[in-house]
């Protein structure tokens, strides 16, 4: 178990700077998530951590000691790669026990560690197996199996679920989420899939263009998103955005109700509509609208009835975003809605 | 059964097949009946040795040390084949492994290097054999070949496009630069190394002209120096010249028809050069 300090890591490819000062600490036990588009330097970060790739200047801690120049052998961590990275031409036994061997750890001692993770992850009928006579799942599962078996002070995973079908996933982010609890180690996980890393994590940094965003609870970055691209990036569909100004204001699909009929409660705002489609996703309905200020999406729990297309949205200033012109969140500025507010005398006139 | 029509390009490209390959055996085919074929029969155009006789191949045992070249050319081939698998294997996991400053320089070099002959370089490499006193020798044949521009650039495509999350997870695993190598990568590129060895060492048995200058004396030198002296001004004993070269293509007979798919899968890969 590790808690992982990074000091103003710094990286950059040639005149390409693909991290820029990142300060982080992620915390000892904690399944924390690294989220970003692609290109944001994510990956970079993991293998920079991982001691694969050498930083241009910064530090990296364990605890509290520093492992910026120690090699990825003596940096206490394991890694599940993307593609899994199993050896073709050796077992699934041998897989496992690979990195065992290269410790020098004792046969019989080797023998009962690969056992019992094989059991661990459900493949002891499929030890003499080579990769290729294994599911996608399966291999997953050897990947995993290989890095618990180096009992590591830390689990590094990139992007491990992305090469699996729909179905498989949500099955193994179940799996790893109690894996992480039954380990109690800390898991460092890369995504560009917003919904793992809300599903998974307990952390979530996000990643833009070798910067960090923001970082905190997956509450905290749904609810409270710090600058513009957090709001947009997490959420599906992504934060209704209407310009007003230099402003930006943003309120989330689910937010927003679409009415027909207007209720005159209090602080209630309100803009007109016109609809334009209607994607049933079963458990609820995400309709897409034309308004003055753009097509939003509004997200409702499902009605199955038809709706003409004149509609009205609603919404409460409370659920509002507010953002400056440099893009980061800014205290809620309520004059901003004084044209979309509802005078009710104005209504029943 | 529903019955497989023949159309008329399917037998066009057939017969074309067919005679292009009729094209490349009958060389082959003329060599082996001309071996078998006397004195007075060799220029006949007849394409069935009707007097069948061993007595060139009798000659041809008499006049040179056949099997000691053969074993020559053997030793020589292997050992070729052997520095240059071993060298360019390590040529390409450097060059791929670490991405130095000036790796894309020195891979521009060896690439270039390709574009130099043989012939232009023969003199002064003879020259050095000749100071190290190798003359005679096989190593004098094989250590100026020892390194094949040709192996390193095939080969530094396959290790380019291996893995890298394989390397890695080695790494991470915590092995060492060298047993990565031996033991993640080279397992995995068995058949592109074996294809590669073949090529060369059909390469290595065919080496006519360095050898040449380095051996004199027959013992010494490889069967296809051995084969050059049957032509000579006075007289071309054509039938011993075919039987000697006819021996001489056993052995690569015999390695085509154990690894055939090997060798065809190799000029597949590398083209027929």
């Amino acid at each position: 178990m590790a808690q992982i300090t990074l000091q103003n890591l710094k990286k950059s490819f040639g005149k390409t700077n693909v991290l820029k000062d990142i300060s982080l600490e992620i915390k000892d036990g904690s399944f924390t998530i690294l989220l970003g588009p692609s290109g944001c330097g994510k990956s970079t970060l993991l293998r920079i951590l991982a001691g694969l790739e050498e930083e241009s200047s910064g530090h990296i801690y364990m605890d509290t000691k520093e492992i910026t120049y120690n090699e990825p052998k003596d940096r206490d961590i394991a890694m599940v790669f993307q593609n899994y990275a199993l050896y073709p031409h050796m077992t699934v036994y041998q897989n496992i026990e690979y990195g065992l061997k290269i410790k020098k750890i004792p046969k019989a001692e080797r023998k009962q560690m690969v056992t019992g993770v094989l059991e661990m992850v459900e493949l002891t009928d499929h030890a003499q197996k080579r990769p290729n006579q294994l599911s996608g799942g399966q291999r997953q599962r050897v990947a995993l199996a290989r890095a618990i078996v180096k009992r590591p002070g830390a689990f590094f995973m990139d992007e491990p679920l992305s090469n699996l079908d729909a179905k498989l996933r949500n099955h193994m982010r179940q799996e790893l989420i109690e894996l992480q609890a039954q380990l109690k180690t800390t898991f460092l996980y890369v995504t560009h899939d917003q919904v793992e890393a809300m599903s998974m994590g307990t952390h979530i940094i996000i990643l833009n263009q070798g910067e960090v965003m923001q970082q905190g609870t997956p509450k905290e970055i749904y609810t409270n998103p710090q600058n513009l691209f957090v709001a947009q990036f997490i959420g599906s569909p992504p934060v209704n955005i209407m310009k007003q100004g230099d402003y930006s204001i943003g309120i989330r699909p689910e937010n927003i109700r679409l009415v027909q009929a207007f209720d005159p409660a209090e602080d209630t705002y309100q803009i007109d509509g016109e609809l334009l489609s209607t994607e049933q996703l079963g458990g609820e309905t995400i309709y897409r609208v034309k308004t003055e200020y753009g097509k939003l999406n509004v997200k409702t729990p499902s009605r199955w009835d038809s709706i003409d297309k004149p509609v009205q949205l609603t919404f409460s200033k409370e659920d509002v975003l507010f953002f400056g012109e440099d893009g980061n969140r800014i205290a809620p500025q309520y004059e901003l809605l004084e044209d979309l507010r509802v005078a009710p005398q104005l209504h029943f006139a | 059964m529903r019955q497989r029509k023949l159309s008329i390009s399917t037998i066009l490209q057939h017969t074309l097949l067919i005679l292009l390959s009729l094209i490349a055996i009958f060389p082959l085919y003329w060599m082996i009946i001309s071996s078998l074929k006397n004195e007075a029969d060799i220029f006949n155009s007849s394409i069935i040795p009707w007097n069948a006789t061993f007595s060139n191949y009798v000659y041809a045992f008499q006049e040179m040390p056949i099997l000691r070249m053969m074993l020559n050319s053997f030793v020589m081939a292997t050992l070729l084949t052997a520095f240059q698998l071993i060298t360019s294997i390590l040529t390409s996991y450097a060059l791929v492994r670490w991405q130095v400053k000036g790796s894309t320089f020195i891979y521009l070099l060896i690439s270039l290097s390709w574009l130099i002959p043989m012939q232009v370089i023969m003199i002064p490499n003879y020259v050095l054999v000749n100071q190290m006193g190798l003359n005679e020798t096989l190593l004098g044949i094989v250590i100026p070949l020892s390194v094949s521009t040709f192996a390193i650039l095939s080969l530094y495509q396959s290790f380019r496009s291996f893995p890298k999350a394989l390397i890695d997870s080695a790494r991470l695993d915590g092995e060492k630069d060298f047993f990565i190598l031996v033991k993640v990568i080279l397992p995995n590129l068995k058949s592109t190394i074996a294809s590669l060895g073949i090529l060369l060492f059909i390469n290595g048995w065919n080496e006519y002209l360095w050898p040449m200058l380095i051996t004199t004396e027959m013992e010494n030198a490889p069967i296809q120096i051995g084969l050059r002296s049957f032509v000579n001004s006075d007289v071309n004993m054509w039938g011993s010249l075919m039987a000697a070269t006819t021996i001489s293509c056993l052995p690569i007979l015999v390695i085509y028809f154990i690894l055939r798919k090997h060798i065809i899968e190799s000029f597949v890969r590398y083209g027929i050069k």
